[in-house]
């Protein structure tokens, strides 16, 4: 397993595998993986905070475990559970005499029948992977807690079977949408970084990366279209995602240039609101252009 | 110097323990220190916890890290050309300018919007000691209950609809692997999000100082509670109601509602609410409480249009007008109003005690 030494040297690496991290973001990743602390992204909606994780798990050649929180997520979906309906069928086909044995019944409880959730999947693998919790915000606070306890020792208490300890944590990255304030002790046990919207040029490089055979007069077009798009005061400002997703479908639909009628056909890609497409659609002409 | 540096920030207004030092000082160790770029983020990543921190950590550092040569800290151990490169480099992006050049910007805006902005703190001291205990009084017993929904979490109950395997098993492991009765779960009830978002522009100050407290005491009541401000502009104020003494946090409120007794933009305002707050998800499944007047300077299609996408962010809406007094047969009388109200699942007053409580009262019979 290679670990990239200095900032640089991780910022190359994440280039390599399609993500442009900037200078914040590869030194937070890089203390993270030195210091063994978990990484918290926050930021707008589609600036790639999820693809963090993914191209971390790339580069350093590790397995991506991804806990997607919902609302009333609980430890029986993120921890383990017991299969139930297969130690019933067992229970049943055990004999009289098996079940004098406490054997039997020990093996009842033992890792067949246990069903690993994420966490304890991270926890086993240690640092193998790279733990994914996102959307945290969308879970209830009182798993927030639970996890603010897993993050501080990466151990998983299971009482028919121990305690599970990682001998090495997996580096952790959660995401926010910030949908509500998180508690300030999960904050304190993170790296804290915001996420915002690249530059203009870095947007350039990100779409060139991700889409690749995007004319780049085309590419350029569409990334200052976005950027006008973000300063026109949208309901829902579109991310990085959303412009990779119209440059892709602009060279599906074979624009060779950021015509008004071409952008106004392919707008649902880029915006997605309706008030939005409305209070854009008037503009179009300053939107395509820049006049 | 490291140590120093934090020293600086806690003056900064940022909150940090000793553990956040600590964090911070290893943090240092792992990147290059002699640049001051990586030393910058080392800083950022482990100090900072929000992104409202950004700029005062970003001008602290700068003043600290970069300060004039030859000042009082000359023991700078960076060359003025690191310095300058460094400088270069950490021009905030633009993006992130979300602290006092918005606000400046939202301030100006609100001037335009009314001449009558005055934007200047009010004191809540203002209430005469006596007229305050006493209003604390009553308004303590009035326990504000917020209707619940039911959550996708379970709990183990007699008679539900969802059967509880791990109980059930575990008995019949006890029972030697006979079946025994099944148990059951269901899901769990809970109290809805309140979001109030009371006006304190002029013409609704008699009443913004009763609703802060009663504000106050909602929040205490459950801590799903989240409290706006509005005037000229909007401003969260949940943060300094979380102070457990009320008098503390009524200081508190009246330091960050700067705009107070100025004009009122309602229709900006709802929209900024609904941009930066509903739209995140803040007021899903919630009650919104509005209290205001529907005195708008604004422009009234903002108001609709905000109010059309609020109706469609949050469970129910309700607003209080204290100029609907007793009247059953109240018509709205403003332009705001008459605009809001076919958005609006409940209309009441709440310019007395009395009509308080009334509010308290719909709200616990709310689906």
């Amino acid at each position: 397993m290679t670990r990239p030494e200095s900032v640089p040297a991780l910022t190359d690496a994440l280039r390599e595998v399609g993500y442009l991290a900037d200078r914040g973001l590869a030194t937070t990743v890089h203390v993270a993986l030195s210091l063994d602390r978990p990484v918290l992204l926050e930021g707008e909606v589609g600036v790639g905070k999820t693809e963090v994780a993914k191209a971390l798990a790339t580069v350093l050649d590790r397995r991506l475990i991804r806990l997607q929180c919902y609302e009333g997520i609980d430890t029986h979906q993120a921890l383990y559970e017991w299969d139930y309906a297969r130690q019933m069928l067992a229970i049943r086909a055990l004999s009289e005499h098996d079940l004098a044995d406490d054997g039997s019944v020990d093996a009842l409880f033992g890792p067949r029948f246990l069903l690993e959730r994420p966490l304890l999947d991270a926890v086993h693998a240690g640092d193998g992977a790279v733990l994914l919790v996102d959307e945290i915000d969308r879970a209830d606070d009182e798993f927030e807690a639970f996890l603010l306890e897993l993050l501080s020792d990466f151990q998983i208490t299971i009482p028919e079977i121990g305690t599970i300890v990682a001998e090495r944590p997996p580096l952790v990255v959660l995401t926010s949408n910030r949908t509500r304030e998180l508690h300030d002790a999960l904050k304190r046990r993170c790296l804290y970084h915001w996420v915002g919207f690249p530059s203009a040029e870095r947007e350039l490089e990100i779409v060139q990366v991700r889409a690749p055979g995007v004319s780049l007069a085309l590419a350029e077009a569409a990334v200052a279209a976005v950027h006008r798009l973000r300063e026109m005061d949208l309901a829902k400002p579109p991310g990085v995602a959303e412009t990779i997703d119209w440059v892709q479908t602009l060279e599906v639909v074979g624009a060779e240039a950021l015509e008004p009628e071409v952008a106004s056909d392919t707008l649902g890609a880029v915006v997605k609101d309706r008030d939005d497409l409305e209070q854009v659609r008037e503009d179009l002409g300053w939107v395509t252009s820049g006049a | 110097m490291l140590v120093g540096f934090t020293t600086e920030l806690r003056r900064a207004g940022l909150t940090l323990g000793s553990g956040d030092v600590l964090t911070y000082c290893a943090a240092a160790t792992v990147v290059d220190v002699t640049d001051l770029v990586d030393l910058y983020w080392a800083g950022r990543c482990t100090l900072v916890t929000r992104r409202e921190q950004v700029p005062a950590y970003h001008r602290t550092f700068v003043s600290y890290f970069l300060g004039e040569p030859g000042d009082s800290r000359g023991a700078s151990p960076f060359s003025p050309v690191v310095r300058a490169q460094a400088l270069a480099m950490l021009t905030l992006p633009e993006t992130e300018l979300l602290g006092e050049e918005q606000q400046e910007h939202a301030a100006e805006m609100g001037y335009a919007a009314s001449r009558a902005s005055t934007a200047k703190a009010k004191s809540f001291a203002a209430c005469t000691p006596e007229e305050l205990a006493a209003l604390r009084r009553i308004l303590r017993t009035m326990q504000l209950a917020p209707p619940r929904r039911r959550t996708r979490r379970t709990t183990p109950t007699r008679h539900g609809r969802l059967p509880d395997l791990r109980r059930t098993v575990r008995e019949s492991m006890r029972l030697h692997g006979e079946p025994g009765s099944l148990h059951r779960r269901r899901r769990r009830l809970r109290t809805r999000r309140l979001v109030l978002l009371l006006d304190v522009s002029g013409s609704m100050a008699d009443y913004s100082r009763n609703l802060v407290q009663f504000a106050h005491t909602s929040s205490r009541a459950s801590n799903r509670t989240e409290v706006f401000c509005f005037g000229t502009r909007l401003t969260r104020i949940t943060r300094e109601l979380e102070h457990r003494r009320p008098d503390l946090a009524l200081d508190r409120a009246a330091a960050a509602v700067t705009d107070w007794e100025g004009g009122t933009r309602i229709g900006a305002c709802l929209d900024d609410f609904v941009r930066r707050w509903a739209r995140r998800g803040l007021t899903r499944g919630g009650i919104v409480v509005i209290c205001s007047d529907g005195l708008d300077r604004g422009d009234p299609a903002l108001l609709e249009s905000a109010m059309q996408r609020l109706a469609r962010l949050c469970h129910r809406i309700v607003w209080l007008n204290p100029h609907r007094g007793d009247r059953a047969d109240f018509t709205p009388d403003t332009l705001g109003m008459t605009v809001a109200e076919p958005y609006v699942d409940e209309l009441l007053s709440g310019h007395d005690l009395a009509s308080l409580s009334e509010f308290a009262r719909v709200l616990a019979r709310m689906p």
